[in-house]
């Protein structure tokens, strides 16, 4: 079958994963001096930066042609970020944007000066770009809570407007030759933004065509050159951030069950009321104006066959939740108690089950192989974006050889190791895999987490028998205390 | 006869270990029934807590499986009664929480994850089933009928008067107690015909474990004592009596001293003095019984007269002077409504203005016990019948659990067990008298056999009454129809009880049902929505104002703290609440500021037709307050010169301005076309312009309108009062000064 090739493949891959694994660790610990200057080994030739604000979070991307000016082959390109947008960042993809067989780069960042605001990122390039060749940079990645709500407060019935600064020059540790940014917006709607002198024959920037900013082009820039800019733009959807999401995924062979269980911290970072909720103006807009920055609705679109999906938060099943499944789509729409406005907080837990052969598949050598989806998140059309992801995967009692793999990019994983959970009866408790991602974005929604392990017959067997040998050993005790003769007998 | 099968099953039952495995089946089969009829809830719903009071059970529970049982013990609770606070530890009976708290543990230490509040919501339930029990091994004491037994079981299982308290999610008191207080009865009669002080010592340590568990625990404290009086008095000392009473007493009270909340109760206040009393005269009854046995008959008596009499005499004076003194607390106000059920409403309103407190409605004893409540009498005649110790037990048990249950709503539950046991042993009569197959044999010589005459004559000589002396119906069709009503009865009284659990006992009142025109169920979950609002978009110490009822929902479900709460000790703090509630805004103002309050909860279920809610229970607040401040509330003061208490466009100025109804009605007219505003719930149509606010702000309404929450502002920040601010930011002109200016003056410092 197609499928069980391709998860052999995986498997040769998780053998891999686990050795680069181990190869990162040793490298992220070298930390370097903190007088750390990148060296200026590399021109950047042609740049264009693609800042996108369609949703709650800013999605950028860096093309770059780059050329090696120094003597000798170099491998390492740096990046910089401000300390702040450090913490901030996540998802970083670095790839070959003329050669697509070369896979993803190691991108990790560097650790050097904890005080310094300027902080690099450092991408490796998978062979060493000789003296004078040229190479195309496609550097994709997402900063998180980007935005601010401009005015603070607003009205319920108002619009809001969210407001982000950045460099119009993109910052480089290399000198840059040419280079322009795009900016994306949701609407044409962008009330304020900086305008800088023109060059060349253009007049003013920013131009802007319909929805999009365009600053530059520029002619060059030293390394290290910024030129802040701020927008003003009209974003009136929910600005959604879960600052956690605990995701479950226990594994039950007896059942041949998958239950997924999924416990969401939400808030809205968006604009505060300057009065309080209004439920009269909240009826009255449901009906005349729907377009409204409060979060009314959460879908999440599950993988077909999902089942028995339920929606609880912290006092109970919330009733306000539909759940579509059958042979095309499981959709649940949930609505949280009430509608979410800026500021607020929705924590709430949401939870399905599913038939343990969508997922999980038998390995030739007697192992087995559970492919799931690494994020189950929402499809909201304005993102959702999450800050700590804590993904365990709970495989049953006695499961040992456990290998992952996942397509997450790896620079965002921040921890993974193997636990014990101890649940339902267990004796030895069960394999648990740990990993924890932070800064990650609802477009990783479907990336993949594969994870390998081998389950002994025998351990299939350990807890029938452990309960069957404690019911006996139950019986037995009380059979023999009831034996024990307390009085004395009387001799008749 | 023709009911061979009936053999059958009488020979199949007849082995003894046939039986008892009959027996556990039945039993078993019992208990399942009464924890399945207490699920409605659970499987309608959820897996939630109900009501009032249980939401603090929870979250007493929550708070001792998270700190344990120490600090459970020295827990003190600074998020209720603001700004005062409850030493909870110190004023709750614990054996509800520990209960729970052990079961959890278990379960943990087996590794099965059970949430708490599962084992909360399935606790009463799960006791119920031991209930049936208890009631099965104190009927086997009354009766030497094995059915009777099983039928108070059966009864027990599922009398609506104890499913009313024991449903899935009612996590109450009530939940364990019943069970405990059926089971110390049973131990006491088991002590009492055994004379045993190993089983005086079990009922002294399960009621040990009642106190721990309910306030209840008086009734029992009252009733043993009361029987060994009574039996006593019938000239039944024993010393059986002796011991297990003695037993029972000291043990008892020991433990019954351990709880805080009781402490030195048990010596120090009237309700316990009986059991105090009856154990002192039992002593001098040993010693006068050791005297007589020392001592000449003649002089017996007068030492007897002299003795007896004296020290009662001494001991009454003693009871006199000490609670005159102050030593023994003198009755409480709850005791006194015993007596009086008017009491209460003239003297404490707020007990009187509880429903569980009221009297009880005559339909309510056969709404809550339907046919038993009929058959309860004979099964007490049928014990007058044979008279022993333990039936003078159910005698007295009899005549006070009736007029307590008459007296108060919420007594009904310590009725039913007694209930349940005399109606077994009334139908368990009645159905060994009318299911014996056996007909006795016909005598001899009767004419039927036709023989010779000589027999015969020599048979009828005798006396007619001594020629027949077997008595008893033999009928084949007296049988069957006494048997086939009792049949009918019995079934339809199961009919009854589901109907009765399913219809009134099983809504959470959390959440409210409805449904839609489709037929579906559609849930209201007005409470959790506005509650999570609470929890998690205010402060996390904002201070929640709102009437007593919701207190203990807000510090369950919204985790906040609150001004007054349903531990209802604190008379003066529930008034001050009912009076900031009553008044105009501008005395409500310096009232809630005062008690640093930052949100004000109403109830209001105009929209809906909400019969719960805020106004209605808007003259409890007003009586409440006005035993106070009579000078600054006057109930008289809401209702019209006609005597109506109305909410539209009539009410009275004291009403329309008191802040209840501000907060109750504030922009709900906006909801409707102009003048078209109705009250649903009271069918009025209101006034077209609605009240308006200064002191306080709208902050949440939930979306059927029935929690409206609102933020108590903060000063000015110009220092106007919060009337003309707000007539200022609603565009009204600043109300000039009408004094005169007078000439101008220069001004000399």
């Amino acid at each position: 079958m197609k499928t069980s090739a391709v998860f052999s493949t995986f498997l040769s891959l998780l053998s891999l994963a686990s050795a680069a694994s181990s190869a990162r660790d040793s490298s992220t610990s070298t930390t370097l001096p903190a007088t750390f200057k990148p060296p200026q080994v590399f021109k950047n030739l042609n740049l264009v930066h693609v800042i996108s604000a369609e949703k709650n979070y800013l999605k950028e991307s860096i093309n770059v042609l780059i050329e090696n000016i120094d003597k000798a082959p170099q491998d390492e390109y740096f990046l910089p970020f401000t300390a702040d947008q450090m913490s901030r960042l996540g998802g970083v993809e670095v790839k070959d944007r003329k050669d697509a067989t070369a896979g993803l780069f190691v991108a990790e960042p560097v650790e050097f000066d904890q005080e310094s605001d300027i902080q690099y990122l450092r991408i490796r390039l998978p062979k060493p770009l000789a003296p004078g060749a040229q190479q195309t940079l496609g550097i994709n990645y997402y900063l998180l809570k980007a935005y601010s709500p401009l005015p603070v407060a607003i009205k319920q019935e108002e619009q809001q407007y969210l407001t982000f600064t950045f460099s119009a020059y993109c910052p480089s540790a290399y000198t840059t030759t040419k280079q322009k940014t795009d900016v994306k917006f949701p609407s044409s709607n962008i009330p304020d933004y900086t305008k800088l002198p023109g060059s060349g024959d253009i007049q003013e920037f920013p131009q802007k065509q319909g929805s999009k900013l365009t600053y530059g082009p520029f002619d060059e820039k030293p390394a290290g050159a910024v030129e802040p800019v701020r927008v003003r733009f009209e974003f009136n959807k929910p600005v959604n951030h879960v600052s956690r999401l605990e995701r479950d995924i226990e594994v039950s062979h007896w059942g041949g069950n998958v239950a997924f269980e999924e416990r969401y911290t939400l808030y809205h970072r968006g604009a505060n009321l300057s009065s309080l909720f209004n439920r009269v103006k909240w009826q009255q807009s449901q009906y005349y104006q729907p377009t409204t920055f409060a979060l009314k609705e959460i879908k999440f679109p599950l993988r077909v066959g999902s089942v028995d999906a339920y929606y609880y938060d912290v006092i109970g099943n919330v009733s306000t939740s539909r759940f579509r499944s059958n042979k095309r789509e499981a959709l649940l729409e949930i609505k949280p108690r009430y509608p979410v406005f800026g500021g607020w907080k929705y924590p709430f837990t949401i939870g399905w089950n599913s038939d343990a052969k969508n997922f999980l598949r038998n390995t030739a050598t007697g192992g087995f192989v559970l492919n799931v989806p690494f994020l189950e998140g929402p499809r909201q059309l304005e993102g959702v974006e999450y800050e700590q992801v804590e993904v365990r995967v709970i495989l049953p009692e006695g499961a040992e050889n456990v290998k992952y793999h996942t397509s997450i990019p790896t620079s965002s994983i921040t921890e993974a190791g193997v636990q014990i959970h101890k649940t339902f009866l267990d004796t030895i408790g069960r394999t648990a895999l740990v990993i924890k991602a932070r800064n990650l974005v609802d477009d990783f929604r479907d990336r993949e987490l594969i994870v390998s392990y081998d389950y002994p017959f025998m351990a299939s067997f350990r807890k029938p028998l452990v309960v069957f040998g404690s019911a006996i050993a139950v019986f037995m005790s009380v059979w023999a205390v009831g034996n024990v003769k307390l009085d004395f007998e009387t001799k008749k | 006869m023709s009911a061979d099968p009936l053999h059958a099953l009488a020979s199949a039952g007849k082995a003894k270990s046939t039986r008892s495995v009959l027996r556990v089946v039945i039993l078993a089969l019992i208990a399942g029934a009464a924890i399945a009829s207490r699920l409605f809830s659970v499987i309608r719903f959820e897996s939630i807590i109900h009501e009032f009071d249980p939401w603090f059970n929870f979250r007493a529970t929550k708070y001792l499986v998270a700190h344990g049982f120490y600090k459970f013990w020295d827990w003190f609770d600074d998020r209720t009664w603001h700004p005062l606070g409850r030493v909870t530890g110190g004023t709750l009976y614990p054996g509800l929480m520990v209960t729970s708290g052990v079961i959890y543990h278990a379960l943990r230490a087996l590794t099965i994850p059970v949430d708490i509040r599962n084992i909360c919501v399935l606790l009463a339930p799960g006791f119920s089933g031991l209930t049936a029990i208890a009631a099965y091994l104190l009927t086997n004491e009354m009766t030497t009928s094995n059915s009777a037994g099983l039928l108070a079981a059966a009864f027990m299982g599922i009398a609506p008067g104890y499913i009313s308290r024991s449903v899935a999610g009612s996590y109450d008191n009530e939940a364990i107690a019943i069970f405990l207080l059926v089971f110390t009865f049973y131990l006491w009669i088991k002590a009492l015909k055994q004379g045993s002080m190993l089983w005086g010592a079990l009922c002294a340590l399960f009621y040990g474990y009642m106190v721990a568990s309910w306030g209840g625990y008086a009734f029992i404290t009252c009733l043993l004592p009361l029987h060994a009086f009574v039996l006593i008095c019938m000239g039944r000392y024993s010393t059986r009596l002796y011991v297990s009473y003695t037993t029972w007493y000291a043990l008892g009270t020991l433990a019954s001293m351990q709880i805080p909340f009781v402490g030195f109760l048990p010596v120090k206040t009237s309700e316990h003095m009986p059991a105090l009393g009856i154990f002192g005269f039992l002593q001098l009854l040993a010693f006068l019984d050791y005297v007589r046995s020392a001592i000449p008959s003649r002089q017996f008596q007068t030492f007897l007269w002299v003795f007896a009499g004296g020290s009662f005499g001494l001991g009454l004076a003693a009871l006199a002077i000490a609670t005159s003194a102050g030593f023994i607390a003198p009755w409480s106000g709850r005791f006194y409504s015993l007596w009086d059920t008017g009491y209460a409403k003239i003297h404490i309103p707020i007990i009187a203005s509880v429903s569980e407190h009221q009297p009880t409605a005559w339909p309510a004893f056969f709404f809550d016990l339907n046919m038993l409540i009929w058959l309860f009498p004979v099964g007490v005649y049928l014990c007058f019948q044979e008279l022993a110790d333990q039936h003078v037990f159910i005698v007295v048990y009899a005549l006070f659990g009736s007029y307590f249950a008459g007296v108060m709503v919420r007594l009904m539950l310590t009725l039913t067990p007694v209930v349940c046991v005399a109606a077994a042993i009334a139908v368990s009569t009645l159905l060994d008298i009318y299911l014996t197959a056996k007909s006795p044999k016909p005598v001899e010589g009767q004419p039927a056999d036709g023989g010779d005459g000589a027999a015969k004559k020599a048979v009828k000589s005798g006396l007619k009454s001594t020629s027949k002396p077997l008595i008893g119906v033999y009928g084949l069709y007296s049988k069957v129809a006494i048997v086939g009503a009792l049949t009918v009865y019995l079934l339809l009284f199961v009919l009854h009880c589901t109907w009765v659990t399913s219809n009134a006992y099983s809504s959470p009142s959390v959440v409210l049902a409805s449904r839609l025109p489709d037929g579906s169920q559609h849930i209201i979950d007005d409470y959790r929505e506005a509650y999570q609002w609470l929890r998690q978009n205010t402060r996390e110490d904002a201070k929640i104002m709102s009437w007593w009822d919701y207190g203990y929902q807000i510090g369950g479900m919204a985790d906040r703290p609150t001004l007054v709460d349903n531990n209802t000790w604190n008379n003066t703090h529930i008034a001050t609440v009912g009076k900031a509630m009553s008044s105009r805004e501008e005395v409500s103002y310096p009232i809630m500021r005062q008690h640093e309050v930052d949100y004000v909860l109403v109830v209001f279920g105009g929209l809906l037709g909400y019969s719960g809610d805020d106004i209605n229970k808007f003259l409890w607040m007003v009586r409440i307050a006005e035993g106070i401040w009579p000078d600054e509330v006057s109930e008289r003061a809401f209702f019209t010169p006609r005597g109506e208490y109305r909410v539209d466009g009539d009410a009275t100025e004291t009403m329309k301005n008191s802040l209840m109804y501000k907060m109750s009605y504030y922009n709900y007219n906006k909801l409707f076309p102009p003048g078209q505003a109705m009250d649903r719930m009271r069918g009025v149509r209101l006034p077209e312009v609605g009240p308006s606010l200064s002191t306080i702000e709208e902050a949440f309404t939930s979306e059927n309108w029935i929690i409206r929450i609102y933020k108590v502002k903060d000063l000015d920040n110009l220092g106007r009062d919060h009337a003309s601010a707000a007539a200022f930011d609603r565009g009204h002109k600043k109300k000039k000064a009408t004094k005169k200016r007078g000439p101008r003056l220069l001004r000399v410092d």
